[in-house]
């Protein structure tokens, strides 16, 4: 979980942007095909994006308590309306370092499977519809071991979004 | 009846919740006789008060048109009016009426549903084989005795319909929304509390802030009087967990060719029932162990020189704010060799003198030593399971063992969950809730009062040498031990004490715990959260596992 080949990870996926630009050149469809419905967010120069369905809210960050012995990747329990909301910290999840709080950070609330938890990001862009056809997957060469929870990525105008596995980057081993 | 529409709506709920009791009775008590038949007793007493419980069924049973519960408990009705008469004590009679009495239970149970037809011909022509004209002579005292018992179920009914006046039956799940709203209630009231002494300090005392505070004290003492109240609302009686244990025993002991008999005392102590639901299976965890792993063959027991039947005791007590269950049995005890060299193959360090330790490593998960996996007991789900449960519930476990005279576990549980009274603390900035209940004193530190001993700190409380361990180091609040905390908290358990160094209390509050995210893994000092005044989160420590926590500082 070194830092180190982060550079490699995003510099690869940036010129797969840049490849994804040269093919946008043919035409699209006519008709509009199935649409992802996307909520985005930023960590560091990175886009994701995961699926609406699952997006409960985003609400900003107020305190989080750290929890003594929590597991790793756990910043900490929240006060969400009187429920007690756990925060995972996918920075450290993805292999770069824990998040500064910062007037723009974020927790995205989102239910997998019967859980609701929260997290932490940089910040949240917006509300995105992607054309299904513009899915492909993340090119081999960026990816490794642990990175199983990229399910592929979106172009989507000049941008190119990380599409995230939910379940698989947050339901941890126990 | 036939499935789907009920014509009797909630009429037959109605009839479940009185016949229930009613029916497990029976089935309780024919366990008993049977116990009492070996004994060369012919149980005559506890036939006739068998009597009344099944009129009632039978006569309940047939108001609701329930023909085949009205059969079944008609049918064992007549068995011990002839057994009275005419005892005919033996094994092939009482197995008879224990499996008709449960199947009386299943019956009554699902009395919404479609009744196993082909259990109940079963059962119905084994009684009739069973059933012999009963003597001229006993005729009439039998029918004396019908007429006596018509009375007494006549008796019962004017009783109830006195107590209907009074009782009233709620969905358990509104009375837990009621804590939740009282819960959310109470957090709102500290918080005006906090806004209040905030004001307080900005503009000092004048008599409309002394008003205001004694406004704010009467309403936290209603607050406290409601939740006393929903509190006691929410107690059930012990028995309605360990009424279902002598039946289950018998199974279990029968399926083993062993013989056991169950005395249970303190029924009548009152639990939570949110406490009291998930007590269920971790008693009877306990109780199929003791069974299955425990109570020795009649003729092992023979030849150890004790009693072929073994026992098996549950007793619940109440004992200083806390309910105590004790489940022991008179079996072999724990096997100490097969504990040690289970441990050594988990490569786990033990000192084999030290008998308390060896025989709490059975709680340690994977730590079954069952040689055989058995259906009903050994299946990998050990004790660390039990164990789990009843930490979760705030609660502690213990076990003792003597070889050759049998195991005892003792539960200790809360009266009820939901709202704890607790010391909050400040820790580098961050606040925790310590559960009052292990509390022993809080204890402000003056220089030179924490000693150094094989780099510990060690401090003099009531003229004893404690440990006293950073608050910081232990929480992970800071790297190092921070020497100039100005408080230490005693926590206190049986005869083990510890402190933890803190900067500062807060206060005591009653808390509304909330239960750990699975998200967060098992902490192990951390039982769950609350929210304070403030609205934010505090973790909750678990004073049991703090005692335990190892560490340098």
């Amino acid at each position: 979980m070194s830092a180190a080949p982060q550079p490699d990870r995003s510099d690869g996926l940036l010129h797969f942007a840049d490849e994804l630009q040269g093919v946008s050149s043919v035409p699209e469809a006519a008709v509009p095909g199935p649409e992802l419905h996307l909520v985005t967010f930023g960590l560091d120069r990175e886009e994701f994006g995961i699926p609406i369905g699952q997006v409960r809210e985003v609400i900003r960050v107020t305190d989080i308590t750290r929890v003594p012995q929590a597991r790793q990747h756990v910043r900490g329990v929240t006060n969400l309306r009187g429920r007690v909301l756990a925060v995972v910290e996918i920075r450290t999840r993805m292999g770069l370092p824990p998040a500064e709080i910062t007037p723009r950070s974020r927790i995205v609330v989102v239910a997998v499977h019967d859980r609701i938890l929260g997290i932490l990001v940089d910040t949240v862009s917006q509300v995105v519809k992607v054309p299904v056809q513009t899915v492909a997957p993340a090119p081999e060469e960026v990816l490794s071991a642990n990175t199983d929870y990229i399910s592929g990525v979106a172009r989507w105008n000049s941008r190119l979004i990380i599409l995230l596995d939910l379940e698989k980057l947050l339901l941890l081993p126990e | 009846m036939t499935t789907g529409e009920n014509p009797f709506g909630e009429l037959i709920q109605e009839y479940i919740v009185e016949c229930l009791p009613l029916a497990e009775q029976v089935g309780d008590a024919f366990v008993e006789l049977e116990r009492r038949w070996r004994e060369g007793d012919a149980g005559n007493d506890l036939l006739r008060q068998l009597k009344g419980p099944l009129h009632t069924v039978k006569g309940n049973s047939a108001m609701m048109g329930l023909t085949v519960q009205q059969s079944v408990a008609h049918a064992l009705e007549d068995i011990c009016a002839m057994l009275a008469s005419a005892p005919t004590p033996n094994e092939k009679m009482a197995g008879l009426l224990v499996s008709g009495s449960g199947l009386l239970i299943e019956l009554v149970k699902n009395a919404a549903g479609d009744p196993d037809s082909d259990r109940v011909a079963q059962f119905l022509k084994r009684a009739a084989s069973f059933r012999a004209p009963a003597p001229d002579s006993a005729e009439s005292s039998a029918q004396a005795e019908r007429r006596q018992t018509d009375r007494r179920a006549v008796n019962t009914w004017s009783a109830a319909g006195a107590l209907s006046s009074n009782v009233i039956r709620v969905d358990f799940r509104r009375l837990d929304a009621m804590l939740e709203v009282l819960g959310e209630g109470m957090i709102e009231q500290a918080a005006v509390a906090d806004h209040y002494r905030v004001l307080a300090a900005k503009i000092g005392a004048t008599a409309e802030l002394a008003d205001l505070d004694r406004a704010l004290a009467a309403v936290q003492k209603t607050f406290k009087q409601l939740e006393g109240i929903l509190m006691e609302t929410r107690l059930i009686p012990i028995s309605t967990v360990f009424g279902r244990f002598p039946r289950l025993v018998r199974e279990l002991a029968q399926a083993r060719q062993k013989q056991v008999r169950v005395i249970t005392s303190g029924g009548e102590i009152p639990l939570d029932k949110a406490v009291l639901d998930r007590m269920g299976e971790p008693l009877v965890h306990l109780l199929t162990n003791a069974v299955v792993h425990g109570i020795e063959t009649p003729d092992e027991r023979t030849q150890a020189g004790k009693g072929a039947e073994g026992t098996l005791i549950l007793r619940a007590s109440s004992e200083s704010g806390r309910i105590v269950i004790r489940i022991s049995d008179d079996g072999r005890g724990l096997d100490e060799a097969r504990i040690l060299a289970k441990a050594q193959s988990l490569g786990l360090e033990v000192s084999a003198t030290d008998a308390a330790q060896v025989h709490s490593l059975i709680f340690l998960p994977g730590f079954s030593t069952a040689e055989q996996v058995s259906q009903l007991a050994g299946r990998g789900v050990g004790l660390d399971v039990v164990s789990n449960t009843i930490h979760e519930l705030g609660g502690t476990i213990e076990v003792e063992s003597r070889a050759g005279r049998g195991v005892t576990f003792t539960l200790g549980l809360p009266l009820t969950l939901a709202i704890i009274r607790s010391l909050i603390v400040e820790v580098d900035r961050e606040r925790f809730a310590v559960p009052m209940n292990h509390v022993a004193a809080t204890v402000r530190t003056e220089p030179d009062t924490i000693h150094s001993v094989n780099q510990k700190g060690v401090a003099l409380w009531r003229g004893s040498p404690i440990h006293v361990s950073d608050g910081g180091a232990l929480l992970g609040t800071a790297a190092a031990a921070n020497p100039s905390r100005r408080f230490y908290v005693v926590i206190s358990m049986g005869n083990r004490r510890r402190g933890i160094l803190v900067d500062r209390l807060i206060g005591h509050q009653d808390i509304v715990v909330k239960s750990l995210d699975p998200t967060l893994g098992r902490p192990e000092v951390v039982s769950g959260t609350t929210i304070l005044g403030d609205g934010r989160v505090a973790c909750i420590l678990d004073s049991v596992r703090l005692l335990e926590q190892r560490m340098s500082a």
